[in-house]
């Protein structure tokens, strides 16, 4: 080493240590320093370019990242360095680039190769990864390569942009790869996994039968899980029932194994029999075996005795047994009913196993009603109730009814509070099964009747209970949903705060608070709340897309076949999560309510909505967290408790993405070919199938029934008025629309003026005189709105007069917020017209008058909502509004609660409702303000 | 009726009923694929036949010479799922494959000293206290349940590769040592 490339090495180690501690400036300035001394020096500028993203400097970064790449980089620190940068870019494809070109340079350099391959693999390209571990293999001669080309084929083979024709192909290369290991397959568990898991893939049985009859084969499986989970399931596609239950048996009876699974496949082989004789003696053979367990195991372990239910009910379905196991079940409950699962255990049974017939087992369980003096008597009356609950016919769900079972709940639930009262705080309460069988109780009360009186009672019940058990997150779960219904949002994000939603539980769970959470909004008047709630519930999809490759890399590393395909499934699942982009939609429905609409709102927005509407996602909402204790023929509490009554799923997502987009494209001057040049970065991955659909802008056009049916009324009310709006005013945006060369000689003057350094990769057309345009053909005739775009305002004064004398908040909100939107969208669209220029060369004066008076009459419809809607706030300003917030619960339940405490929750509700009406209110003034 | 099965990756998006708890935290999801990535047969977790997860347990392999071993990072059971020998059974896998597969001498966990609970649980299933790490679940101060809040007993179990016992030791409970000096 040459003295003056030491003493660089010395005064470059002071930029790693600042990138460490995150000092980001004080590596951009020692970087500068450098660069004065070393101009050409490439790890320098691929230092600062790291230190320049990661002080959100893009702009500049990337032109030193352009620099960096061009020069070829082989140097170790230059290549980390710019791994990094390239990654905060989401340039996965350039580092792929990057590598080959660097190994390609160096092919005996075995390190470089694993980067260029985990460069691959975090691109996801999977059949140039299968390559380079190919060629690894050859050269290298780690037997790892061999597998980590088998599984890249693999990983081929199952990827969407993978045409179907060749799956098969891949699968086979794959099977022939992991045959010319000169190691068997067996030596590592993992190793074991990925062969039988081709081998199923193949159907390639025999061959997985010698693997898994082996010695060490079932020496893996009796230890690996995972592995014995895919021997399970190769025997099962092979038909080896009998094999299976024989396996089970012994397992179960000579190593205790209590395994759900082993009893299931016992029961499998016993009913795997035709002749009526033959099953009729293999059923009591096995209910000799699960008696004589379940005798054993006595009160230890509740499996054989279920399985001996299942055994019955499987036997009277197949007509050998005269009646359903309603004996077997009641044993099941004398011994197991203290136990919290014994209802979740016996649900299935209730409904598939007794049909209608359920007088003999209510009356059995309704002996259980006793007055309960231990915690576990309280249990198995808590199981009692909840079975009896679960079984109730359509019939007996009436109003009354369900007051008395309300009563009959909450009575029992104090009588017993005492039982609890010695638990540390810590603990839940053994009694919160009743409260929440009574707010069960009294949301079906409020369906059946709709007064919102009874939700008022669930909320002091589920409030109350709360003081008592403070960590019964399941009181919670429905309170925030109760106070979304009563219009009462702070309460609901209070108790949402409570639960501590962290890391991916804000995919699973923030669908409670962010779900058309646009209602609840006072983004116009400046307070942020729910929308920062959306940016931060959205970090775990940034968390994924940084760390979950990462752990991709672990697992090729640490040689863990059998995770890689979980791992890549699982960021997946969270890359095109359903609530990641519901809660971006709602995000930028708050967004427009504060912020001016300008070109680089609408260029951003439309870009990623696009990507957003052409991702196939996936649903990891969590509904099965709700305790829904409602009967079986009824709605679920889940769906019962739904804002609007409406799901916000896919096909609502979808309409708004159409709704929003068509209209964002409009008002865009970005077409295809323009935002194709000025977009960085790698773009989503085609399925194999987009090729044959139509183009976006054709999908955008129409909305499937499907999607229209997830809307409310005033939702589809919305989509009406978007279409014919954009319908209306398409043909005079496509027609004033600069042509491609002038958005882009605009956007390289641009990104000049702000960096100093031309747009890159971009060749502007020298364009004459002033930047104006001719064009060849005549403006399109102006001609006057729509009568649905026209009459949409009156519509909705109508319809808010209707909603005003109603007791609902929430309906006032979304008529009003809605109102609001529409005229945002209004805004959007116009917001070409506003320019005289353009209307003067286009000849568009009538359709600047045309929107200027439908503005007019959108504000007056708006400023008469926005005054109604602080009338009715004031109006739960004040002490009567709190009364009769008191006087409508349920006397019966408000004996056992203090005044004081009812009185302070009607306080919370109140308040809640009249700032977020006052709010709502005055922001409208605001948005028409804002977008004037 | 419960199934054993592997913990995946996705069964983060169904843990809700168990990590709502309390006593379970929920980590970046990295702390899970770490384990995953490199100890996934020491990661199971029981489900209920309707897809309702009971509870977990989150293990992993270190150590160096006698003192390699199963290290059990989290055991949890969600509240409507306890009292039913769950946890037994999940410890019972971690080390069944901690003694075949990685062949360690032990197997040991921390567990808060105010726990009596699990403690008493543990005793059963032949664990015993090895030593008391002071401070291990943070120092903020003196709680009402004093040091017993903040201090850790190291619960061990030998294996059959310590046919002698060697892991453990009867006074564990009077050998301190602080949280520095445990990984």
């Amino acid at each position: 080493m040459s003295a003056s490339s030491a003493a660089l090495e010395r005064q470059i180690r002071p930029i790693y240590d600042a990138l460490d501690t995150g000092s980001n400036k004080s590596a951009i300035v020692t970087c500068n320093k450098l660069l004065k001394k070393y101009p050409t020096n490439i790890l320098l500028k691929a230092l600062k370019a790291l230190a320049l993203i990661r002080s959100q400097k893009v702009e500049e970064s990337l032109v030193l990242c352009d620099e960096v790449l061009e020069s070829k980089p082989t140097h170790d620190g230059v290549l980390t360095a710019m791994m990094h940068v390239l990654r905060g870019l989401g340039r996965h494809n350039d580092m792929v680039t990057m590598f080959d070109e660097a190994f390609k340079k160096s092919p005996s350099n075995e390190e470089l190769g694993c980067q260029t391959f985990f460069a691959h693999v975090r691109a996801s390209h999977w059949k140039s990864a299968h390559l380079i571990a190919t060629r690894m293999y050859k050269t290298f001669q780690d037997e790892k390569y061999l597998y980590w080309s088998v599984i890249c084929a693999i990983l081929q083979a199952n990827d969407i942009s993978t045409p179907p024709a060749m799956r098969p192909i891949l699968f086979q290369l794959a099977h022939r790869l992991i045959q010319t290991s000169p190691n068997p397959s067996y030596i590592s568990a993992d190793r074991f996994h990925l062969h039988l898991s081709l081998l199923r893939q193949l159907g390639l049985y025999d061959e997985a039968n010698k693997l898994l009859d082996s010695d060490v084969g079932k020496s893996i499986c009796a230890t690996n899980l995972s592995c014995d989970e895919l021997r399970r399931e190769i025997w099962q596609l092979q038909g080896k029932v009998k094999e299976e239950g024989q396996r089970a048996e012994l397992l179960i009876t000579e190593k205790r194994d209590r395994n759900w699974l082993e009893f299931l496949a016992v029961i499998n082989a016993t009913f795997n029999e035709e002749d009526s004789d033959l099953l009729k003696e293999s059923v009591q053979k096995t209910q000799k075996i699960f008696t004589d367990i379940a005798a054993q195991d006595g009160l230890k372990d509740r499996s054989a005795l279920l399985a001996l239910i299942e055994v019955e009910q499987r036997a009277h379905e197949r007509g050998i047994s005269q009646s359903p196991p309603v004996s077997l079940m009641e044993e099941y409950f004398e011994k197991f009913g203290n136990k919290a699962c014994c209802f979740e255990d016996l649900k299935p049974y209730v409904k598939s196993a007794l049909g209608n017939d359920l007088s003999h087992w209510t009356s059995f369980l309704e002996s259980k009603l006793t007055v309960p003096e231990t915690i576990p008597a309280l249990q198995e009356v808590i199981n009692a109730l909840k079975l009896i609950r679960y079984g109730l016919t359509a019939s007996e769900i009436t109003l009354e009814s369900e007051l008395k079972r309300v009563n009959q709940y909450a009575k029992l639930y104090f009588e017993t509070i005492s039982l609890g009262a010695n638990l540390p705080s810590t603990e839940l309460q053994p009694g919160d099964d009743l409260v929440l069988l009574a707010a069960n109780a009294l949301i079906s009360a409020w369906k059946l009747s709709q007064s919102t009186s009874h939700l008022l009672t669930a909320i002091n019940l589920l409030e109350f209970a709360l003081t008592k058990s403070k960590h019964c997150f399941l009181a919670r779960l429905v309170l925030i949903r109760l106070y979304r219904i009563l219009g009462a949002p702070l309460p609901a994000l209070e108790h949402y705060r409570a639960l501590n939603i962290k890391q991916v539980q804000n995919d699973t769970l923030s669908h409670l608070v962010l779900s058309r959470a646009s209602t609840f909004s006072l983004a116009s008047m400046g307070d942020l709340t729910l929308s920062t709630e959306c940016l931060e519930a959205t970090q775990i999809y940034l968390s994924n897309s940084q760390e979950t490759g990462d752990f991709i890399v672990r697992a090729f590393n640490a040689e863990k076949y059998s995770q890689i395909p979980e791992f890549i499934a699982f960021e997946d699942r969270l890359d095109t999560s359903l609530q990641r982009d519901s809660v971006k939609m709602e995000h930028l429905r708050m967004r427009l309510t504060h912020e001016p609409v300008n070109s680089d709102v609408i260029d951003m927005e439309l870009i990623e909505l696009k990507f957003i509407f052409d991702r196939v996602h996936h649903d990891n909402r969590d509904f099965a967290i709700f305790p829904n204790y409602q009967p079986n023929v009824s709605d679920s509490l889940n769906h019962q408790t739904l804002l609007f009554g409406k799901e916000e799923g896919f096909p609502w997502l979808s309409a708004f993405l159409k709704i929003y987009i068509r209209i964002l494209q409009q008002a865009s001057d970005l077409d295809d070919t323009v935002e194709e040049k000025l977009l960085i970065g790698d773009r989503p991955k085609p399925a194999a199938e987009s090729v044959t659909r139509a183009s976006l802008s054709e999908r955008i056009q129409n909305f499937t029934p499907e999607e229209l049916s997830t809307l409310t009324s005033e939702e589809t009310k919305l989509v009406e008025y978007a279409t014919s709006l954009s319908g209306w005013l398409g043909p005079y945006h496509d027609y004033a629309r600069p042509p491609p060369s002038v958005v882009l000689a605009e956007a390289a003057k641009q990104t000049e003026l702000k960096t100093g350094h031309p747009l890159k990769g971009i060749e502007v057309p020298p364009i004459n005189g002033n930047g104006q345009h001719k064009k060849d053909e005549e403006p399109p005739a102006v001609v006057d709105a729509p009568e649905s775009v026209a009459k949409h305002f009156d519509g909705i004064r109508e319809r808010f007069e209707t909603v005003k004398t109603s007791d609902s908040v929430v309906d006032l909100l979304h008529v009003a917020t809605l109102a609001q939107e529409a005229f945002i969208l209004l805004v959007t669209e116009s917001t070409r017209f506003k320019s005289s220029s353009v209307v003067k060369m286009n000849k568009f004066g009538a359709l600047a008058t045309n929107l200027k008076d439908l503005k007019a009459a959108a504000q007056a419809v708006l400023k008469d909502i926005s005054t109604e809607l602080i009338k009715r706030g004031e109006s739960f300003n004040n002490a009567e509004a709190r009364k009769a917030c008191v006087d409508a619960s349920n006397t019966d339940i408000s004996a056992y609660i203090s005044h004081d405490f009812i009185l302070n929750l009607a306080k919370k509700i109140s308040d809640s409702r009249y700032k977020i009406l006052e709010g709502v209110g005055k922001g409208i003034v605001r948005v028409i303000a804002l977008h004037t | 009726m419960s199934i054993l099965r592997p913990f995946k990756a996705s069964d983060m998006f169904k843990f809700n009923n168990i990590n709502l708890d309390i006593w379970t935290e929920t980590y970046g999801i990295g702390f899970y694929l770490s384990y995953l990535s490199r100890w996934p047969d020491l990661c199971c977790l029981q489900e209920a036949p309707n897809g309702r997860l009971m509870g977990y347990v989150l293990g992993k392999a270190e150590g160096s010479g006698t003192e390699w071993h199963g290290h059990v990072t989290a055991l949890t059971v969600a509240p409507e799922y306890r009292r039913l020998s769950l946890a037994r059974k999940m410890m019972a896998l971690l080390e069944l494959v901690s003694e075949e597969i990685y062949k360690g001498f032990f197997v040991d966990l921390y567990v808060r000293c105010a726990n009596s609970v699990a403690i008493g649980m543990y005793e059963g299933m032949g664990y015993s206290v090895y030593r008391r790490v002071r401070e291990y679940y943070g120092s903020l101060g003196i709680g009402k349940g004093g040091r017993d809040e903040e201090d850790a007993f190291d619960m061990r179990k030998p294996l059959a590769r310590d046919p002698h016992r060697r892991s453990i030791r009867p006074n564990g409970r009077d050998i301190i040592v602080s949280a520095h000096d445990v990984s």
